[in-house]
Formats: structure tokens, sequence, C-alpha cells
């Protein structure tokens, strides 16, 4: 029953803490995704009554990243069979050209308003259209769902690294003796400190892999697939072996670091 | 010319600065000895004892306990040291999670025998301290005349050249007493250690011949 709570001790804060750490790692994918959403769900139109001077364009506004023709034979495919090629050839000549412009930000309505006022300023823009799709509030609120999830992620990462230096602490003294009539004899640091390193991993495994276990089965529920599809998430945002390679792997070095400086602390007293 | 065991001079151990237990002491144990060191209470044996196996650190003057000097010792020599040396306190120092068989087998363990030979090793002197039937016991599952007999098969256990020996019988009666003492005379003369004992009264029918140290106000005095 002692050891099953000093092992609880150790599970708890860090199943917390990798708990926090990998829903600060999800909410940058959540994020992440909808950034290319709003990258590539929007457009901005030019129409000019001649050709455009690209880099003129760009130069003035720097948020640009590309600007290409929009082909008018869609349009004209429309009037194949009532117009002669050469009345077709003479209305194409006539017909004001037309681009689609790429941005390398995810722009708000705010910056589409202002980059929509410069391109009108470019010389033979007779005018601009832009297409939106309301991402931009939904992202705004992820964006500050995931700075508050970093700063609580951080919070904890204290609390719950102090409160397993205190359960280090405790096993260290439950083990001092132990620690100690070894060194007598010549035990070297490996030797006498092993049995907290085996408990601490054995604690960082099941921490570790709870964790994953979580992550990995909550998005199969039904009613949380059906929240992620009203927000728009679509996409598998737990990697299984990716993320609980690194969910061990940290949980690893954070308990044998806190174990190891906590036996150092206390190796005076113990050599 | 006899092997210098320990080599003590002008030997100051303090727990405190400026206030020495030990005051500028010259001690010389030679291979094979049987030395008893005698005091006061307070006088300073186990603060002496302490320091031959490196607890504490020498404060002034030299000490050599065999052959590595222990002014300024750095840890993985101690080790080395206290491969070569077998320790018994009045208080036993078993760890009681563990098995009588698996405390016999630490410094074994610590050289880096395998499981088998450990065992065998184990077993051979538990059965010398007559206790192998009580091999999967905890120490806290025997008397003390047991424990102090788990204490000084663990301190033979990796044949050592030293034992080093505080109060081995302060807590126990006549009779254990004299069990422990049979041992500790058997490893000397079978096994040619050198120990060295710490206590407050020699016993009156030990039968072998010893050399006697007597501490008294920090300096250790040579009496026969």
């Amino acid at each position: 029953m002692k050891s099953l709570k000093n092992h609880i001790s150790v599970i708890i804060p860090l199943f917390i803490l990798l708990f926090s750490f990998q829903f600060v790692i999800i909410m940058d994918r959540v994020v992440e995704n909808y950034q290319y959403k709003l990258f590539n769900d929007y457009s901005i139109v030019i129409t000019s009554v001649g050709e455009i001077n690209k880099e003129r364009l760009k130069d003035a506004i720097p948020q640009i990243k590309s600007i290409e023709p929009i082909s008018p034979n869609n349009i004209l495919k429309e009037f194949k069979g009532n117009f002669s090629p050469a009345n077709l050839a003479y209305l194409k000549s006539s017909l004001p050209k037309f681009y689609n412009v790429k941005l390398n930000i995810p722009p708000d309505k705010g910056e589409l308003n202002e980059i929509k006022e410069k391109i009108k300023e470019i010389p033979n823009v007779s005018k601009v259209e832009t297409f939106e799709k309301s991402y931009t509030k939904i992202y705004n609120l992820l964006l500050l769902v995931k700075k508050l999830s970093e700063v609580f992620a951080t919070l904890i990462f204290i609390i719950s690294v102090l409160l397993i230096f205190k359960q280090m602490e405790i096993w260290t003294l439950q083990h001092q003796e132990r620690m100690y009539i070894m060194g007598l004899f010549g035990s070297p640091f490996w030797m006498k400190s092993a049995v907290l390193y085996k408990l601490v991993f054995t604690d960082s495994l099941i921490s570790a892999i709870t964790v994953s276990l979580i992550y990995y089965f909550l998005p199969k529920n039904a009613s949380f697939q059906e929240e992620m599809r009203s927000l728009g998430i679509d996409f598998n945002f737990f990697k299984p072996i990716d993320d609980t390679s690194i969910l061990i792997l940290l949980s690893i070095v954070i308990t044998i670091i806190s174990v190891t400086i906590v036996i150092l602390k206390q190796k005076t007293e113990i050599k | 010319m006899d092997k210098i065991i320990i080599h003590a001079q002008n030997l100051q151990l303090s727990y405190k600065k400026g206030e020495p237990i030990i005051k500028k002491s010259n001690l010389t144990i030679k291979k094979n000895e049987f030395v008893f060191v005698t005091g006061k209470s307070g006088s300073g044996k186990s603060t002496l004892i302490r320091s031959l196996y490196g607890e504490l650190p020498v404060e002034k003057g030299s000490l050599t306990v065999c052959g590595i000097p222990l002014n300024n010792i750095k840890p993985q020599k101690l080790n080395i040291l206290r491969k070569h040396i077998g320790v018994i306190f009045q208080d036993y120092k078993l760890i009681k999670e563990w098995t009588v068989e698996k405390n016999v087998m630490l410094p074994l363990m610590i050289a880096g025998y395998s499981k088998n030979v450990c065992t065998m090793q184990a077993h051979k002197l538990l059965k010398h301290v007559k206790l192998l039937h009580k091999a999967d016991k905890y120490p806290l599952e025997l008397s003390g005349g047991e424990q102090q007999r788990i204490a000084i098969a663990r301190a033979l256990a990796h044949n050592p050249i030293l034992i080093l020996a505080d109060e081995p019988t302060g807590n126990l009666d006549e009779y254990s007493s004299e069990v422990i003492w049979d041992l500790l005379k058997g490893a000397h003369h079978h096994l040619g250690t050198t120990i060295v004992i710490v206590t407050h009264k020699i016993p009156s029918t030990l039968g072998i011949n010893y050399k006697h140290y007597f501490l008294d106000g920090g300096i250790i005095n040579e009496v026969s």
C-alpha cells in the first residue's frame, strides 16, 4: 500500500505534466491546420484594363506571395457557338485582364481591406474582389487558447517538477540507509542508486503510456468527433508512434534528471 | 619486513574545526595483526575507526590504509579502498529490506562476481557462522547475536585485507559475544586478515596475541 502510494505520488504529477505538454502540441497542430485553411480558403481577384507589372505590385504590397493570371478561355467557351473565331479573338483582346493573388500571411478582414485599397492604387487596376471564409474568428480564438495553454503548461510543468522533486527526496531518504551501507563496501554511485532509477523508469513509462492512450482513444469518441467537426478540426491530431515516443522520452529525462539531482544533493550524507 | 596496513602520522581528526577529537597521533598496524583500540566513552574510538574507512576526512597529518592515502581521497579511489575492507558495527548495519543471503552477498556483488559465485560464497560463510538455515530470513527476524554473525559473514565475504570492527559485541550478551570473538579470531588465524577492533573492554579469555592501543585525551598510546 505504502509502495503504491509512493508510485502514485510520482505518476500523478508526471501524468499531468505530460498531459499538458501533449495538449500544447495538439493546440499547435490545430492552429497550424487552421492557418493552412486560411491560406487556401480566401482569394483576391484583380481586374485590370492592361497588363499589371507584377514586380511593382509585389514591391507595393510585400504580403503578396504570388500573382497568377486567370485565363479568359473559360468565359469565351460559352460564346464559341455564337461567334466566329475572328470575333472571339477580338472579344478576347478587348476583355480585361484577371489575376489571382495569394498572400504569405493568413489575412484578417482589416488586413484584407488594406491590401485591397493598396492594389486599387496600382495603375491599370479597375476592380479588386476579395472572397473569404469566416475562419479568422475561430483562428484567433484558437491562437488565444494556444497561448493560454502554453502559460498553463509552463505553470503545470513547474509545479509538477517540484512535486516530483519532493517525492524523489522522500524516496532517497527511504533508501538512504541502504545506499549508505552499500557505500561502506565500495559500491559505485550507479549501483547504490539503481533501485531509484528503476522506480522512476517504471513510473515514467506508466505515465507516458497512460497519456498516450487517452489521446489515442479520445478522438475515437463519437461526441468528441462531433465537437471537433463543428470546429472544423478534421484531421488526426495525435500521432501514436511519434507522440508516444516523445512522451516516454520526456518523462524519462525529467524523472532521471530529478532523481540524479536529489541523490547528488544528498551525496555527502550517503557517501 | 612486515607489510604496513595502516599508517598514521601526526593524525588529527575533528568534527568541528578547532575542536580535535584525535590530536597529532601516530599509529602503525602491520599485516596479520590483531589490534584492540580501547578508551573511555567519547575518547574518539569510533572517530578513529570512521577515519580508517574514509568516512571522516583527515584534518591534519597523514593517514594511509592498505597503501592508499586517505588525505583528500576521491570517491572512486575510496570505493577501491572499501572493496578491500570489511566493516562491522555495533548496530550491525544490515540492509533490512534484503534477505540474510543477499546481505552477505553485498560485497561480492559490488566486486562484480556472478550471481552463482555470490550465492556459493554466501552459503559457505553462512554455514561457517552457523546460520545457513536462516538464509531466506530478513535481518529483523533474527536476534542481535545472529545479526552480528551475519555482519561478520558479510565483512568476510570478499576476503578483505583488513576488518574494522566498531564495538562488535556492544549490544550482545556474554554467550553471543563469545561466538563473535571466536569468529573474528578464526578469520585472523585462518585467513590472515588484519583485524582492528574498537571496544571499551578487551575480553579476558581471548587466548591470542594482540596489540593494544589506548586512547586518552585524543592521543593514541600503545599499551602492548
